[in-house]
């Protein structure tokens, strides 16, 4: 995209005014979008997003300066301001580059672009299909096919020159379900860090049939009841709990500023014995999945709790030169247009020995929430939230009537040692989740876990 | 400015398709965070990308770059050509020269553009300290941060139409976390405006900083049935969340509750609410939309009567109506409808005199998890909420760990008394305080 030679000169003046640390991260990515509803495809984009991000360390503070003005003047500009932002008295000079082909674990059998697009306009075509003829209820579908290609070049005055080439193949739809003056919805995401294949390996009549099911369900059940209860939360995305109740706090964006809850509690117990989590970038073709981080380090597995003890943060370059830990690979950002942080990747909480049957007999009164939507926190205070999608009321230890979404909220300090079961059912759903760097695919996960009290949002 | 960019891209298109349209928009911001006195981080931002939208046999076709190379200009009137070809649904579009709004609106200040970085990192610099001294059990300043920038955006098209408009902001934002025992609790303020004098440090760290400290050590509420009033900023970011309902595009497309309610009675008649795309404050103010098309005041809600949607010129073609200059695309996105700055409208009360209308009244004054625990197409919501008790108008006792549950659409019906303390939110929506009948809280 651009010379070697026009990177070293850009790294070196970045560096000019005694910055410590130079990096700089170019960014080409071919976007592609089908967006399909009333039965309809009604628009298709494609596009490319283009720029680079030049960002430097003096000390703990990070200057980041961005643009899609790669002439060489552009880029020098762009250094300037970065390198001007401070000075300092000592001046290095950055090492030589060395050029790295990242070496690719997550291989891409079909490449999107060499796919007609009628066949994808077709697999929309049968989930709609599938939702509309399950009941007339059925009120609108709308669902999108998305595929980028981002090719990535990351160098760094530390001598590091890597390029990678990253495929994200997603299909996303919501079916509204009507009825008089309600309307109740269902959405679902599947999505891997991969090509066409995946697709391929979906059934679209299964997704638009289970979608419309829980939409009509949902239209047909009562309001969840209100005040604290037992609840069980099912895998897949059911792991957003964790998510949002501790996978934030563990990042060491909020850790090295000490506003996290967790923040020096390494090696402490943070959760019950039944809690292992892992935040892991190496599964293979995962949509939170990498072959580097955005700082160009390799991805790796990273266990977080063991047995409920803290064993490690999220941590960027930035985050560790200001906690002194190394980084753990978990540097990235949505574009060219964020500076790096430390994210998450494929999070989730390991499998455990308990069965779903004996969680569900253990509840005279509670809630099954089976299938979740997204939530928040706020790290500096551990109070969190996240909603129920699919939900059923627990009575006499068996799974009774369907309840409408609510919302259940909490303090991550203290769910975590709430969790007194945990099955053997592990799995992951994908998601995008938002933060200071931009929004990043990530997944999340969990086999079904039993919350012992949580406040749950009904209406009734 | 890129008059030689859209020369080239009506050139390139010409005689291969039968109408384009070309939007762009380019701009520069800044940003600094101060941590402790430091700068925890300096943000400049330059960046630009170009849309096209084109007409060819009735279809419409889209594609975008950030990329300015004829290379790249060639492949997107290709990409466009060929997305249109897929289309199945055929739009009542058509693209033309819009007239220009009588007035002229001040979007650009240039004493803002003159504003030294010493002074902007200072001004960060002051509301972390003012933040940290306001009171002792603030433990952690996260957040106190300064940004500002300025925006160029044009849209042109080959009916002849030819419009360009640029505009400047700056805001600042802090945030404070404050102890007590074990309790810690957070506060916030925010401010955005064209004049950088306008950014009142010393009041936003109060500000702040007391929204955590009072909060600390609340109680929770018994579950049930409460008349709650959301404060300003709460009642807007509801609005902002479910604006979306306004929208004529949700409504043909059936993902609005208020479809076929044109005339009807949706709210109570102290419900005004309008859609201002020329405010004087409003960040969303602007000449002319999207598709070029004059801005203008809507009125969508009149003491309680629903009167207009938003529209762009296919939604409104339609439905038979004129547009209400609200069509909205980014470079990257398709034509859409959004609003502009969404106002609903104050009243003559004080906040206090809606706290005092019950024996007992919660006020709302922190709601959590607006993306994912509401949704805009059944307007029902349940939200992590912060607030206070009051008692016969007198506040009792802080608020924690609860939740207010509900539906947008019957808050509407249920706002009893609105405030005279209306202002904008992040989101450029602007509500006072608001007294709802009642709410569904849930807690022990």
């Amino acid at each position: 995209m651009i010379s070697q030679e026009l990177i070293a000169k850009v790294l070196e003046r970045a560096l000019s005014n005694g910055a410590d640390f130079a990096e700089l991260f170019l960014e080409n990515t071919y976007n592609s979008s089908i967006r399909f509803y009333d039965g309809k495809t009604q628009q298709s984009i494609v596009g490319k997003d283009f720029g680079i991000g030049i960002r430097v360390f003096y000390g703990i503070s990070a200057i980041y300066a961005y643009t899609s003005d790669l002439s060489e003047k552009g880029l020098l500009s762009a250094a300037d301001a970065v390198s001007k932002a401070d000075s300092k008295d000592q001046i290095i000079t950055p090492k030589g580059l060395n050029r790295v082909r990242v070496e690719n674990i997550h291989p891409v059998k079909i490449p999107g672009d060499t796919v007609d697009k009628a066949e994808k306009i077709e697999f929309i075509r049968r989930i709609d299909k599938s939702a509309r003829n399950f009941s007339d209820k059925i009120a609108q579908v709308d669902l999108s096919l998305l595929e980028k290609k981002q090719d990535i070049l990351i160098a760094n005055s530390e001598g590091l020159l890597i390029e990678d080439t990253r495929n994200y193949t997603r299909a996303y739809g919501v079916v509204i379900a009507a009825s008089g003056a309600e309307n109740q919805t269902c959405s679902d995401g599947p999505g891997a860090m991969g090509g066409y294949e995946f697709i391929r390996s979906l059934d679209p009549e299964q997704i638009g049939k289970n979608s419309a099911e829980i939409a009509v369900k949902m239209l047909e059940a009562d309001y969840a009841p209100s005040g604290t209860f037992p609840v069980i939360i099912d895998n897949g995305f059911g792991g957003v709990i964790f998510h949002e109740a501790c996978g934030h706090s563990l990042e060491a964006t909020s850790v090295a500023k000490g506003a996290s809850i967790f923040a020096g509690k390494m090696n402490q117990q943070i959760a019950t014995e039944k809690v292992t989590a892992i935040d892991d970038g190496t599964i293979v073709n995962k949509w939170g999945s990498l072959n580097i981080d955005d700082e160009g380090t390799p991805t790796q597995k990273t266990v977080l709790i063991d047995k409920g003890i803290l064993k490690s943060y999220m941590v960027d370059r930035l985050g560790g030169k200001k906690m002194d830990m190394e980084t753990t690979g978990s540097g990235r950002r949505q574009s060219y247009k964020y500076a790096p942080t430390s994210r998450m990747r494929n999070t989730y909480i390991a499998k455990g020995n308990d069965r779903f049957e004996d969680m569900v007999a253990s509840i005279d009164f509670g809630l099954y929430a089976k299938k979740m939507g997204g939530g928040s926190v706020l790290p500096g205070t551990g109070n969190f939230n996240f909603s129920v999608a699919e939900g059923y009321l627990i009575r006499d230890g068996k799974i009774a009537e369907p309840v409408r979404g609510a919302t259940l909220i909490g303090n991550g300090g203290d769910i975590l040692h709430k969790i007194s079961m945990v099955s053997d059912n592990l799995e992951l759903a994908e998601g995008m989740c938002g933060s200071v760097s931009g929004s990043v695919p990530t997944t999340v996960g969990q086999p079904a876990i039993k919350v012992d009290h949580i406040i749950v949002g009904g209406r009734k | 400015m890129y008059e030689q960019e859209f020369n080239k891209l009506f050139e390139l298109a010409r005689g291969k398709v039968d109408d384009i349209e070309i939007v762009l928009s380019s701009g520069k911001a800044f940003s600094v965070k101060i941590h402790k006195q430091s700068v925890e981080s300096f943000n400049y931002a330059d960046s630009k990308g170009i849309g096209i939208r084109i007409i060819k046999d009735s279809r419409v076709g889209y594609s975008y770059t950030e990329e300015f190379t004829d290379e790249a200009f060639k492949m997107i009137i290709d990409e466009a050509i060929t997305s249109s070809e897929l289309v199945e649904n055929l739009e009542p579009v058509k693209f033309d020269d819009y007239p220009d709004i009588p007035e002229k609106l001040h979007l650009y200040s240039e004493e803002l553009n003159s504003v030294k970085v010493e002074d902007k990192i200072a001004l960060a610099q002051k509301l972390e300290s003012l933040a940290l001294e306001a009171d002792k059990r603030v433990f952690n300043v996260p957040y106190a941060a300064y940004s500002d920038g300025f925006s160029y955006s044009r849209v042109a098209n080959s009916k002849g139409l030819n419009k360009e408009s640029k505009a400047n902001y700056c805001s600042a934002f802090v945030m404070a976390l404050a102890q007590e025992g074990e309790d810690k609790k957070s506060g916030m303020d925010f401010v955005m405006s064209r004049d950088f004098k306008k950014i009142d440090p010393k009041k936003m760290a109060e500000k702040g900083v007391k929204q955590a400290t009072d909060l600390l050590n609340g109680s929770t509420p018994a579950s049930g049935q409460y008349p709650v009033v959301l404060n300003n900023e709460m009642m807007a970011s509801l609005l902002s969340t479910f604006s979306g309902i306004f929208s004529a595009k949700n409504v043909q497309e059936g993902k609005s509750l208020l479809r076929g309610k044109i005339g009807e009675k949706i709210g109570s008649s102290v419900v005004t609410i309008l859609d201002d795309g020329l405010h004087p404050d409003g960040m969303m103010s602007a000449p002319f939309d999207s598709e070029g098309f004059p801005s203008q005041r809507t009125p969508l809600v009149d003491d309680g009567v629903l009167s207009s949607f938003l529209h762009n010129t296919i939604t409104a073609a339609k439905d038979k109506v004129k547009s209400t200059g609200n069509g909205s695309r980014s470079y990257k996105g398709s034509l859409t409808v959004s609003q502009t700055n969404l106002v609903l409208q104050p009243g003559k009360e004080t906040v206090n005199d809606l706290l005092k209308s019950y024996d007992r009244v919660i006020e709302v004054v922190s709601l959590q998890g607006l993306h994912s625990g509401a949704n805009p197409i059944s307007g029902d919501f349940s939200l992590a909420a912060e607030g206070f008790l009051y008692e016969n108008g007198d506040r009792k006792e802080a608020l924690a760990n609860f939740t207010i549950s509900g539906n947008f659409f019957q808050i509407l019906q249920d706002i009893e008394k609105v405030a005279d303390d209306a202002q904008f939110n992040m989101q450029s929506c602007s509500s006072p305080a608001v007294l709802i009948k009642q709410l569904a809280v849930s807690s022990k």
